[in-house]
């Protein structure tokens, strides 16, 4: 009976050799930050740019609460509050300066394919993205105003957007911005051109010193979100 | 009492001393080996409590055990079955069931 403490822990002691062994291997090797000086900057400058950005929301919601603390009348500090959040919600028409694109079919003269009928939801899609990154404020399509809920897509081989169906050829996209000059040189230099030239399509666009931008006319859809009860 | 704990904490410090590390593609079999061996440990322990151990069973069966549960996920990879899985559920089961077992025994010698 003496042996058995003696075979238990030869068990254990080999338990214990694997488990270590085991812990071993698994411990995470550390990451190890290969960025150059170069990445670094650009990454110290994108996080600066976000934290002047989460600045100025906060600085803005702050004179939202001084101007309700201070005025008698709520009513008219929450009409404009409203009136602010409609406008970037796309909920109302705007004026401003910007850039008309015409979109419009371009066939090379070899060209074997058949009828082109409207634009792919993608390219759209591509020049929607391009238009923001190049800083667009606001964009539509058409007579439709994209917003953040907009769905490009495609259904019996026309392009739909807000569920309308896109126009024919030539099709205006009218882009609001604050400098379309740089944004009018960075959108004819940019991937989504090549890719409508790909597409045997093809833009121009021209800066305009006003134009109006429709207003999203259909109800958003708001799911996973509700309203927060006060004081729950 | 205190050996088979002086055992565990040695067999860890050893391991840990001599820095052995196992490629990915092994740690598998090496976990399902470490389970195998605590399901044989536990049921060691139960056996021990019951009166019924038999150092001969206990010890083949503890070798047995890694390498079949081992080799069984060696299997279960080159067939491309999970059969690991097996391995992990059925020592998983057996150990909880030698726990529990064992809990009973020590709470009954411990009320008289």
């Amino acid at each position: 009976m003496k042996k058995i403490p003696i075979i238990f822990a030869c068990v254990t002691l080999i338990i214990g050799y694997m488990a270590a062994v085991q812990f071993q291997s698994h411990a995470e090797p550390e990451t190890r930050d290969t960025r150059n000086m170069a990445d670094l900057r650009q990454a110290l400058m994108a996080e600066k740019e976000r934290q002047q950005e989460l600045n100025e929301e906060i600085s803005r919601q702050q004179e939202i609460l001084n101007q309700l603390e201070e005025t008698e009348d709520v009513e008219d500090v929450m009409a404009d509050v409203i009136e602010n959040l409609q406008e970037q919600a796309g909920l109302t028409e705007v004026t401003g300066e910007g850039l008309i694109i015409q979109i419009d079919l371009e066939f090379d003269h070899n060209y074997t394919g058949g009828a082109i009928s409207s634009i792919p939801p993608y390219l759209l899609r591509l020049l929607i993205n391009d238009l923001n990154i190049q800083g667009a404020e606001h964009i539509a399509i058409g007579n439709e105003r994209i917003v953040s809920t907009t769905a490009i897509r495609e259904a019996n081989g026309r392009t739909l957007v807000n569920g309308n169906w896109l126009s024919y050829f030539p099709v205006e996209v009218k882009v609001i911005s604050n400098d379309p000059e740089s944004l009018h040189y960075a959108i004819m230099s940019s991937q989504s051109r090549e890719m409508f030239i790909y597409e045997n399509m093809n833009f121009s666009s021209n800066p305009v010193d006003s134009l109006t931008l429709p207003a999203f006319d259909k109800n958003y859809r708001t799911r996973f979100m509700e309203p927060v009860q006060e004081g729950s | 009492m205190w050996l088979p704990v002086l055992g565990l904490l040695l067999g860890l410090i050893l391991g840990f001393l001599t820095d052995i590390r196992v490629s990915e593609h092994y740690a598998p079999y090496l976990s399902i080996a470490v389970l195998a061996a605590l399901d044989t440990l536990a049921g060691g322990i139960r056996a021990y409590l019951e009166n019924q151990f038999d150092e001969k069973v206990f010890i083949t069966g503890f070798f047995t055990n890694i390498f079949l549960a081992a080799g069984l996920a060696f299997l279960g990879v080159h067939l491309g079955v999970d059969l690991y899985l097996a391995a992990i559920f059925a020592f998983g089961i057996r150990l909880f069931k030698n726990i529990a077992l064992i809990r009973r025994l020590l709470l009954r010698k411990w009320q008289g």
